[in-house]
C-alpha cells in the first residue's frame, strides 16, 4: 500500500469520503466507512499505535453528539460520513510520508512553492513541539506553575503561547534568508531527488476514480 | 576581476534612520580568505547579507554604492534551526536542496552532496532526520548544504557558534582548503584566535564603518584593538594575556609568537 504513487493514495482517500456523502443513506456511507476502517487496520500496520483504534475513538464523541440531536436515522447518516471522513484521513497519514508527497509534487511540476507550503507545515510541528517544551521548563524554571487547576493552567498557557508565537515570528526572516541563499526563488526547474515511480495502471485508476466521482454527482444531481 | 567588490556601499534597514553599513570599500579576491571582526551591532552579518545579494533583496531597505559578484555567493546564517529547508525528511535530502533548486541533473547532485558530507564529516548523518541532530551535527549538515552548491564567494556567519573545539579546529581547516582550491572566503567570526591561521585579511568594522582593513597579523596586532573609544573587540587570547602582563609590543596572536618572544 504504502508502494502506490501518493497521488493515487490521496485519490483513495478523498474518494471514499466522496463516495460516502454521494452515495444514498444508510448503505452507500455504511459501504464507504467500511472500506475505510478496513484500510486503517491494512495499512495502520507498522505504522505505531493503531491507526484503526484511533480513527474509531476520535469518531465516537461525533457519533454521540449526533445521537443527541438527531437520533437514529440522523446518526447513523451522518456519523457514517464522518467516520468514513476521519478513518480515510488518518489512513492517509500513515502510509504517506510527507517527503514522498513533496518528491511527487516536484517531479510532476508544482511550484515548489506549493511543495514547501505543504511539507514545511508538516516539519514545524515536531519542531514547534519541542520548542514549547523548551518554553515550558525555562517557565518553570522561574517559578511558573504549569500543573493545577484550571486557572493556573490558563496562565500557563499565556506564559507559553506569546514566547511561542513571538520566537516564531521572530525567524521568519532568517527562513527567508535562508532559502533565499539556498535558490529557492531561481529561474532553474527544481530537480526531483527520487521521484516515486507513476506506473499507467494507478494513473487508469485515478482518472477512473475521478470520472466515477464525477458521474455519480450527475446522477444523485438528475 | 575580484570575487567581490563593494564600492562606498551605505545600506539602511527599513524604518531605521541609522546606516548599518556606511561608505564601505573592500575587495575579496578568488582563494583569498577575509575575516570580518567588530562588537555587536557593527555591522558584521550586515556586511555578509549585503556580500550575498540579500539585502536589500530580501529584507528591504535601502542601499547606495556598488556591490560587484563574480559567480554564485552562498551564506552560512549563525542559527542553523533556522536554516533547515523544511523540505528535507533525511539529511541527505537537506544538503541537496540548493543543488535540486539550481537544477542540476541528479546524478551531479549526489556527487556533490556526498562530497560536502565529507568534508564536514557528517557522512554517517545522511539516513538521519535532521530535526533530530544536535545543533553541532545540524550546524555541520547546513554548512555541507551550502557546500554542496559549490559557490564562489562563501559568506560565513559565525560558522562555528554551535561546535565544539575539535568541530571548530576542522571548519576553519576546511576554509583554508576551500581556498586553496580558489573559493573567497569571507567569515565573521568572534572567534579571533583562530584567524591568525585561517583568514588572510581581516576587516574591522566599528559603527557600520570600515576601521582598518589589512593583513590579519597587522590588524589583530593593533593596540586600537583593545582601546578604541567605541570599544573594541580585543584581539587573541595570547595578545590579550601579553597585554595585561604589560610586556612590550607588537602583540604576539599566537603561542608559538609568544614563545619566540620570550627570552
Amino acid at each position: 500500500m504504502r508502494a502506490l504513487h501518493p497521488f493515487t493514495l490521496i485519490g483513495i482517500a478523498v474518494a471514499l469520503p466522496a463516495l460516502a456523502w454521494l452515495l444514498p443513506p444508510p448503505w452507500g456511507g455504511a459501504g464507504a466507512m467500511t472500506l475505510a476502517l478496513a484500510l486503517c487496520a491494512v495499512g495502520g500496520r507498522g505504522a505505531g499505535s493503531g491507526v484503526l483504534r484511533a480513527a474509531v475513538l476520535t469518531a465516537a464523541p461525533f457519533w454521540f453528539f449526533l445521537f443527541l440531536l438527531h437520533g437514529v436515522g440522523g446518526m447513523a447518516a451522518t456519523g457514517l460520513r464522518l467516520t468514513t471522513m476521519i478513518a480515510s484521513f488518518l489512513w492517509l497519514i500513515a502510509v504517506l510520508p510527507p517527503g514522498r508527497l513533496v518528491e511527487a509534487m516536484v517531479a510532476a511540476g508544482w511550484p515548489a512553492g506549493a511543495a514547501f507550503l505543504l511539507s514545511a507545515t508538516l516539519s514545524a510541528v515536531p519542531a514547534l513541539r519541542e520548542r514549547a517544551r523548551n518554553i515550558v521548563d525555562a517557565q518553570r524554571c522561574r517559578g511558573l506553575h504549569t500543573r493545577g487547576g484550571p486557572r493556573a493552567r490558563i496562565a500557563a498557557l499565556r506564559a507559553l503561547a506569546l514566547p511561542l508565537v513571538l520566537s516564531a515570528l521572530h525567524e521568519v526572516d532568517e527562513r527567508a534568508l535562508a532559502l533565499e541563499t539556498r535558490g529557492f526563488s531561481g529561474s532553474a526547474r527544481r530537480t526531483p531527488l527520487e521521484p516515486p515511480s507513476d506506473p499507467a495502471a494507478e494513473r487508469v485508476l485515478r482518472w477512473a476514480l475521478l470520472l466515477g466521482l464525477v458521474g455519480l454527482l450527475a446522477w444523485r444531481i438528475a | 576581476m575580484s570575487a567581490l567588490t563593494l564600492e562606498g556601499v551605505t545600506y539602511r534597514y527599513p524604518a531605521t534612520r541609522a546606516p548599518a553599513l556606511a561608505e564601505v570599500s573592500l575587495t575579496l579576491e578568488r582563494g583569498e580568505v577575509m575575516g570580518v571582526i567588530g562588537n555587536t551591532g557593527a555591522g558584521a552579518s550586515t556586511l555578509l547579507l549585503v556580500a550575498a545579494d540579500l539585502v536589500p533583496r530580501v529584507l528591504g531597505g535601502e542601499l547606495t554604492g556598488t556591490v560587484t559578484r563574480a559567480g554564485r555567493g552562498a551564506l552560512l546564517l549563525p542559527t542553523p534551526w533556522t536554516q533547515v529547508s523544511g523540505m528535507a525528511f533525511t539529511v541527505q535530502h537537506e544538503v541537496a536542496f540548493g543543488p535540486a533548486n539550481l537544477g542540476w541533473p541528479r546524478e551531479r547532485i549526489a556527487a556533490a552532496v556526498h562530497r560536502a558530507l565529507e568534508r564536514v564529516d557528517a557522512v554517517h548523518l545522511e539516513e538521519r532526520d535532521p530535526a533530530t541532530l544536535s545543533g553541532g551535527e545540524l550546524q555541520r549538515v547546513i554548512l555541507a548544504g551550502i557546500l554542496a552548491m559549490q559557490p564562489d564567494v562563501l559568506l560565513l556567519d559565525e560558522p562555528t557558534a554551535e561546535l565544539d573545539p575539535g568541530g571548530a579546529l576542522a571548519v576553519w581547516r576546511l576554509v583554508r582548503e576551500l581556498a586553496a582550491e580558489g573559493t573567497a572566503v569571507m567569515v565573521a567570526t568572534s572567534d579571533l584566535d583562530a584567524l591568525p591561521d585561517a583568514s588572510d585579511r581581516v576587516v574591522w568594522l566599528a559603527g557600520g564603518r570600515v576601521r582598518a582593513l589589512g593583513p590579519t597579523r597587522t590588524v589583530l596586532a593593533d593596540e586600537a584593538l583593545w582601546s578604541d573609544q567605541q570599544g573594541g573587540p580585543g584581539s587573541t587570547a595570547v595578545a590579550g594575556v601579553w597585554r595585561r602582563a604589560g610586556l612590550p609590543g607588537p602583540l604576539p596572536l599566537t603561542v608559538a609568537a609568544a614563545l619566540e618572544r620570550v627570552p
